[in-house]
């Protein structure tokens, strides 16, 4: 009885290896250059970690189209790294290890999520691939102590960028937007994760500098489903507004939808990128919600218009909070690589050689459909914007944005 | 006042839905010595069950007037017989064979069965919260100082007519004797003539069917519902059942209500972050000190 079960199943595997071989794209050849990726592709991040995958889609689809020096062709390795419904930082690890063994890899982009950055980040690092996030914000990834924790394998190299800003110049722009919009006190409430902590930390810091209240602030447990006695009590402070640091899936969204439960509908809700995808799970009662984002508005850029509408024709959707981040973090990590092999004598270019070909100066800047990019000595943007909206009749509408250089 | 009030009547909500779910790992218990860890997921699936129905009847446009007070009774029924069907039948494949098995092999086995139904609701429904529908408008009532809604009342009142009535099946009924009976001693039952596996199996589609209610006003209440929801809620409803002493009926409402008003003032004396370690501090304090609970009367020891 047994026996037979087993040869079944190794037929089975036998017939299934080749075929996933084949499923997951052409078969790696010496003219074939890996884009990593590492992104959440299921469970509750599943919208903006596929939203944004498209974005890289389209990128590595435009520059095999325009052609690669030396007869390359690049093709995208994606890996999910969800694990029961959330984004986990072990998982990422994994991915990341899985796609650094395949030599043909020269750049990972991903992840989305800060914490899985900080487990990925010292992985890359020691490897000394390029790695490039669309949107981890934390500061600790690439600021003061915590980055150089990170990177501890290899202190000298610096791996990780992020055409994405910070949780800090987030924070304080979301304090500016909220005095221009004449809302003065506040509750803030954060989800007590490294992302949401950080900005809710920061906002509240430059919010009472620039002369607004902080009435309060409190922290939610997760799994927590019933926020009305906490709503209750901050109904008691009349605030103009609530401020919360965290996401849709760790509270954002309920928040939001049982303030109506308990008289506060009213009340106007803001918060950082976590929670773009609000009206998912509050649905009419999302509008009133403002959220930063830490991009420009891709419909007031030319580079934007012309990635928007390719976006749509491909995909046949809207583009999502993070595909144009992750369209230029691509289109940054192909033209270092490009200018690699080219140097290279148009052969395959090494890890370290794609490295040091990250624009780190206004005179390399890639132009994307974000603006002009290239890195600061941390990694991070030199050129910050953060955009500001607000959702009405369940559609986020652009209402204005900053430029922090300036 | 008014916040106190307020406060007062959230936590009651609350409580009200831990009650039902804690009856559940009660009942269980009280004939089994099982702790049903699936018990949550039923709750869960409970949820998923009445918003499919209510957003297909909405989808049909019949949610207006009549219809919709029609829509919440027909939601609530499918959920009701959704959830007791799931639950007997967890009993039928799984429990039933483990019953003369070493006590740990039932319970790892209720462990098994709720991840098997955490993912295969995951499969179904998708792993980010899916929003309940707004059926029941929530305009604010005064009555003196306390400000309620609709939705708490109907959520309130819902939770203690189930209770009503299962008190009074267990107390009056003939099923509910043999329940009683078999609950007590097994064997001795069975000499007496009571079919000891159909017993347990309805004490199962009860406990179901409760769960089925309180995934139906936790949707309500809650506004969302997401697989794995029944961890949470089925761990605080655990906690009430232990307060009140695991395998008393009342035990477990007064429970439910208690740890419902814990929940809700200690997020508003000490802050929301330390609801969970409130509520679970009272798990460790009662096995320490009163493993029996409020009501529970301490047992011998079965040898």
């Amino acid at each position: 009885m047994r026996s037979p079960r087993i040869a079944a199943l190794a037929a089975l595997l036998l017939l299934a290896a080749p075929l996933s071989a084949c499923s997951s794209g052409p078969a790696p050849a010496s003219t074939t250059i890996g884009i990593g990726v590492d992104l959440p592709l299921s469970g509750a991040d599943a919208s903006v970690g596929t939203s944004t995958l498209d974005g890289i889609k389209l990128a590595v689809d435009r520059a095999n189209a325009q052609g690669v020096p030396g007869g390359f062709t690049f093709a995208v390795q994606a890996l999910d790294d969800t694990q029961q419904g959330v984004h986990n930082p072990q998982q990422g690890a994994s991915n990341v290890r899985t796609l650094i063994a395949d030599d043909s890899v020269l750049a990972i982009i991903g992840p989305y999520n800060s914490n899985v950055a900080a487990a990925e980040i010292p992985i890359t690092n020691q490897a000394g691939i390029v790695q490039i996030s669309p949107s981890a914000v934390s500061d600790g990834l690439t600021l003061g102590k915590d980055a150089a924790m990170l990177r501890r394998a290899n202190p000298g190299v610096k791996t990780f960028f992020r055409v994405c800003t910070t949780d800090s110049r987030q924070g304080s722009a979301a304090a500016r937007f909220a005095l221009d919009l004449k809302l003065k006190r506040v509750y803030i409430v954060d989800d007590n994760e490294t992302y949401g902590l950080d900005l809710a930390n920061v906002f509240a810091r430059d919010f009472a500098k620039l002369g607004g209240i902080v009435l309060g602030r409190d922290h939610i447990a997760p799994d927590t489903q019933d926020f009305k006695a906490l709503l209750l009590k901050i109904k008691g402070y009349k605030p103009d507004f609530i401020f919360f640091g965290g996401t849709t899936s760790t509270g954002g969204g309920l928040l939001r939808r049982q303030m109506f439960d308990v008289g506060m509908g009213k009340v106007a809700f803001m918060g950082g990128d976590g929670i773009p995808d609000i009206a998912e799970v509050a649905k009419k009662r999302a509008d009133g919600t403002y959220y930063t984002v830490a991009a420009p508005n891709a419909d007031l850029l030319p580079a934007a218009k012309q990635f928007v509408t390719a976006y749509k024709a491909k995909f046949g959707s809207d583009v999502g909070p993070y595909s144009a981040n992750a369209y230029a973090a691509t289109q940054v990590a192909i033209s270092a690589i490009e200018q690699a092999i080219v140097a290279n004598g148009k052969k395959m270019p090494t890890r370290a050689q794609v490295l040091a070909k990250i624009p780190n100066s206004a005179k390399n800047e890639v132009l994307t459909p974000i603006g002009p990019i290239s890195f600061d000595k941390n990694g991070d943007v030199r050129k910050p914007v953060i955009s500001l909206y607000a959702i009405r009749n369940g559609r986020s509408a652009f209402i204005e944005q900053l430029n922090l250089s300036e | 006042m008014h916040e106190f009030l307020a406060q007062l009547a959230n936590g009651v909500e609350l409580g009200a839905i831990y009650a039902l779910i804690a009856l559940g790992y009660t009942l269980v218990y009280g004939i089994l010595e099982l702790i049903n860890f699936a018990h949550g997921d039923v709750y869960t699936f409970g949820s998923f069950t009445a918003l499919v129905v209510l957003v297909a009847l909405r989808a049909a446009n019949l949610l207006h007037g009549a219809g919709l007070i029609l829509g919440i009774v027909a939601a609530l029924v499918v959920a009701i017989l959704a959830c007791a069907l799931l639950n007997a039948g967890i009993e039928r494949l799984a429990y039933r064979r483990l019953r003369k098995a070493p006590r740990l092999a039932p319970l790892i086995t209720a462990i098994g069965v709720s991840f098997m139904l955490e993912n295969l609701i995951e499969l179904w429904q998708g792993a980010a919260p899916v929003p309940f529908p707004n059926v029941i408008p929530n305009p604010e009532l005064e009555i003196g100082a306390l400000q309620v809604g609709v939705q708490q009342i109907v959520v309130v009142a819902l939770a203690i007519a189930t209770m009503i009535a299962l008190h009074f099946f267990v107390k009056r009924s003939r099923l509910g004797k043999a329940m009683r009976a078999v609950a007590q001693d097994r064997d001795a039952s069975s000499l007496v003539g009571i079919d000891v596996d159909r017993t347990i199996a309805i004490t199962f589609l009860i406990a179901g069917a409760l769960a089925g209610v309180a995934g139906f006003v936790g949707g309500v209440s809650f506004g969302s519902a997401w697989f794995l929801n029944g961890f949470g809620a089925g761990l605080r409803a655990f906690t009430a059942a232990v307060l009140g002493g695991i395998g008393n009926i009342a035990g477990a409402m007064l429970g439910g209500f208690l740890i419902g008003l814990l929940e809700s003032f200690s997020t508003w004396f000490i802050g929301g972050q330390w609801s969970n370690v409130a509520v679970f501090s009272v798990l460790i304090l009662v096995l320490v000190f009163r493993p029996s609970g409020l009501l529970g009367e301490s047992l011998p020891e079965k040898v």
